[in-house]
């Protein structure tokens, strides 16, 4: 490895000044000392180096800049620290490994289009440098004795080429298993979450802030603000709590417990994922014709899946749910970066669905008073009620137990997710560079179908992700929101074929 | 409906192991309830059962993972489990009178094996700790079987369990901040 390492140093001092080559060797004299890693790792890191050095060098930026951008400083001690640090998981992350079974986990993946195509050299050391700002990012699931938990880690993150499906399970044969992916395809950088570390809020700060560490390695010059975190500074206190614990209220345990929903037609994909399709619209438009109806997006929104099931449930003779989550952040402005969201089913009996306005207004109802502050913190106390409960039962009887139970009191009582995480904001500076945000969740077992919507400026991309390959839903959705005047422009994947 | 396509084509999802799983699933329910069948109706000795065991220890060990926290060393604890499990039945149910030295034996094979590679790769495998000493537990519990019927004891099985107890102490005694680490993290019951 050492002889690797020097013929690289050789590499990039050939045709240099003596000066040169000194400076050379400091920095990585310096580098050294960040690292304590085992030998890959390491090497896996004086590579992500050596490419950026070469980058920087092919593009005729001087060693000075090149020294400050790239300074080891930036790495931390986070390769240099061995010490492990254990999180709880929080109330909502406790069940997502709980109710894992072969070939399926909670994922969902945040992805920003920029305007120019992915340089990955950069990419990779922005990953390197922002992620000892976001420990619990780093960190594994592992096995207590009655829960699971989070353990950090220092394994060195690579950042791959998209190239498969989206939100395919991370494998747990891998060298070193983790919780996190980052993948970058063309102008695409999509981080893809294992749900149980952090939300789409939470996720979406860690992607602001990897893309402000990409943009600053460019050489591009922002505040830090909107979220985008400096990943120099300490994490905060406040980022790590589950917020759960503080939940007010009363629980009522019978609202936990939901009617069983109804499912799209269809049979479910061996392989997860059939589709995924971007309905991208504009922001403006699409919030008038939402308030034609006398609704919020979200509302109208929901009305649009509700008809769309209507006419792609063959026997609709029953309830459909929607669940729709719920940023608890909004409450009371917490900084946390664990799950902090929860639910509410916007839901209606699809033989009764004749009017889109009386829908919409009906949503809009039903929106505002389960959406509510109160109602979401009973529900945070029922979770927090149902996990105190299990606390001490051992978690080789809860799993098992789980695996079988949460089907029932999860994705069987919601017919579909809707997801939107609203309007994204970037500093001032960086707003130029991006193009749109996407969201994509993963639908669970039996679900057919979910839906996610993100905004950035002018641009709200809703999306549908399938889990079958009737198309009957989709085209509905289509013509629906076609019918209401919104200019749509649609993008996505092939159909994945088995 | 035609999008424009902003995803890579992957190649096609290799769904053989899926498939493999899957039969296997059918073929094992069907090969334990035929064995079962065929023990009950020609009576004797209870063979059906060691079959049914070990068609269970392939479904658990080669298709179902553990899907938290899988390595080496916690698939070799599962494995020495099932082993010794499997022993003890043979034992009890076709010829008995052997599983009580063998098994120590087996198990401090194991134990070595894990602490060799623990050992040689220390910094790495820090994390997996708990998976040995889990193994080292084990181990242990043929210590009174192999000194139940004292003073006739069984001396092999005792040799190595005591073995086994010496190589779990020296784990304690270097590790302890390490083992201490891991209780805390393992037997925590409230959410932070």
């Amino acid at each position: 490895m050492k002889q690797k390492q020097n013929l690289h140093l050789q590499k990039l001092k050939s045709g240099r000044s003596e000066a040169y080559g000194l400076r050379i060797d400091d920095f990585f004299n310096d580098l050294e000392k960040h690292l304590d890693l085992p030998p890959y790792g390491k090497n896996l890191i004086y590579q992500h180096f050596f490419q950026a050095f070469e980058y920087y060098q092919d593009h005729q930026v001087s060693l000075g800049e090149i020294c400050e951008r790239i300074a080891p400083e930036h790495l931390g001690s986070f390769y240099s620290d061995n010490q492990r640090k254990s999180y709880s998981l929080d109330n909502a992350a406790i069940v997502y490994p709980l109710g894992m079974k072969f070939g399926q986990m909670p994922m969902f993946r945040l992805s920003v289009e920029l305007k120019e195509r992915v340089e990955p050299i950069l990419l990779q050391l922005a990953l390197d440098f922002t992620i000892k700002r976001f420990p619990t990012f780093s960190a594994i699931i592992k096995n207590g004795f009655f829960w699971h938990y989070l353990e950090t880690t220092n394994h060195v993150l690579q950042i791959e080429e998209e190239k498969d499906i989206p939100c395919k399970p991370i494998s747990i044969l891998l060298r070193s298993y983790r919780s996190l992916r980052v993948l970058y395809y063309k102008k695409r950088i999509s981080i893809e979450f294992f749900h149980s570390i952090t939300d789409g809020s939470g996720g979406m700060v860690f992607l602001k802030t990897l893309l402000g560490e990409y943009f600053r390695l460019q050489g591009k010059l922002f505040s830090y603000c909107c979220d985008v975190k400096d990943p120099d500074e300490e994490p905060l206190e406040g980022e790590l709590v589950n917020e759960f614990r503080n939940a007010q209220g009363k629980g009522d345990l019978s609202k936990f417990v939901d009617k069983k929903s109804l499912q799209l037609d269809g049979k479910l994909s061996k392989i997860g994922v059939t589709r995924i399709l971007h309905l991208i619209m504009d922001s403006d438009e699409l919030k008038t014709v939402s308030r034609s109806y006398n609704g919020t997006v979200t509302a109208y929104l929901c009305a649009i899946l509700l008809l769309a099931a209507k006419k792609s449930i063959l026997k609709n003779n029953g309830i459909f749910n929607i669940q729709v989550p719920v940023n608890m952040r909004k409450f009371n402005h917490s900084v946390t970066l664990r799950n902090y969201s929860m639910y509410f089913n916007a839901c209606a009996n699809l033989s009764d669905i004749s009017d889109k306005k009386q829908l919409v207004e009906q949503i809009a109802v039903q929106i505002k008073e389960k959406g509510d502050e109160t109602h979401m913190n009973q529900m945070m106390k029922i979770t927090g009620k149902v996990i105190d409960s299990l606390a001490y039962i051992p978690l080789f009887i809860k799993v098992p137990v789980m695996q079988v139970v949460y089907g029932y009191l999860s994705n069987s009582i919601i017919g579909c997710t809707l997801s939107n995480l609203g309007i994204i904001e970037l500093p001032e500076q960086l707003q130029d560079e991006i193009d749109s945000f996407q969201f994509v969740l993963m639908p669970g077992i039996p679900n057919r179908v979910t839906s996610s919507m993100v905004t950035y400026g002018k641009k709200a991309v809703f999306t549908l992700i399938k889990n079958c390959h009737e198309t009957v839903f989709e085209e509905e959705v289509y013509r629906l929101l076609s019918e209401d005047g919104l200019s749509i422009q649609m993008e996505g994947s092939v159909e994945y074929e088995s | 409906m035609n999008p424009k396509i902003t995803y890579p084509i992957p190649e096609r999802q290799n769904t053989f192991y899926r498939s493999l799983r899957n039969i296997a699933r059918i073929v094992f329910l069907c090969a334990s309830a035929i064995c079962l069948l065929i023990n009950f109706l020609v009576k004797g000795k209870m063979w059906s059962l060691i079959v049914v065991w070990s068609l269970f220890s392939v479904w658990k060990l080669v298709f179902s993972l553990r899907l938290v926290e899988f390595s080496i060393f916690s698939h070799v604890i599962r494995i020495s489990f099932y082993v010794a499990v499997l022993l003890l039945l043979i034992d009890h149910f076709l010829a008995r009178g052997w599983a009580q030295t063998v098994i120590p034996i087996v198990l401090f094979a194991f134990l070595l094996l894990m602490f060799i590679i623990f050992y040689a790769t220390y910094d790495r495998r820090a994390r997996h700790l708990s998976s040995i000493m889990l193994l080292g537990l084990l181990c242990l519990t043929s210590i009174p079987y192999s000194i139940h019927s004292w003073p006739i004891t069984n001396w092999i099985a005792f040799a190595f369990s005591t073995a086994s107890f010496v190589l779990f102490l020296i784990m304690i005694i270097a590790n302890r901040k390490d083992i201490l680490y891991e209780l805390k993290a393992r037997l925590g019951t409230k959410q932070s």
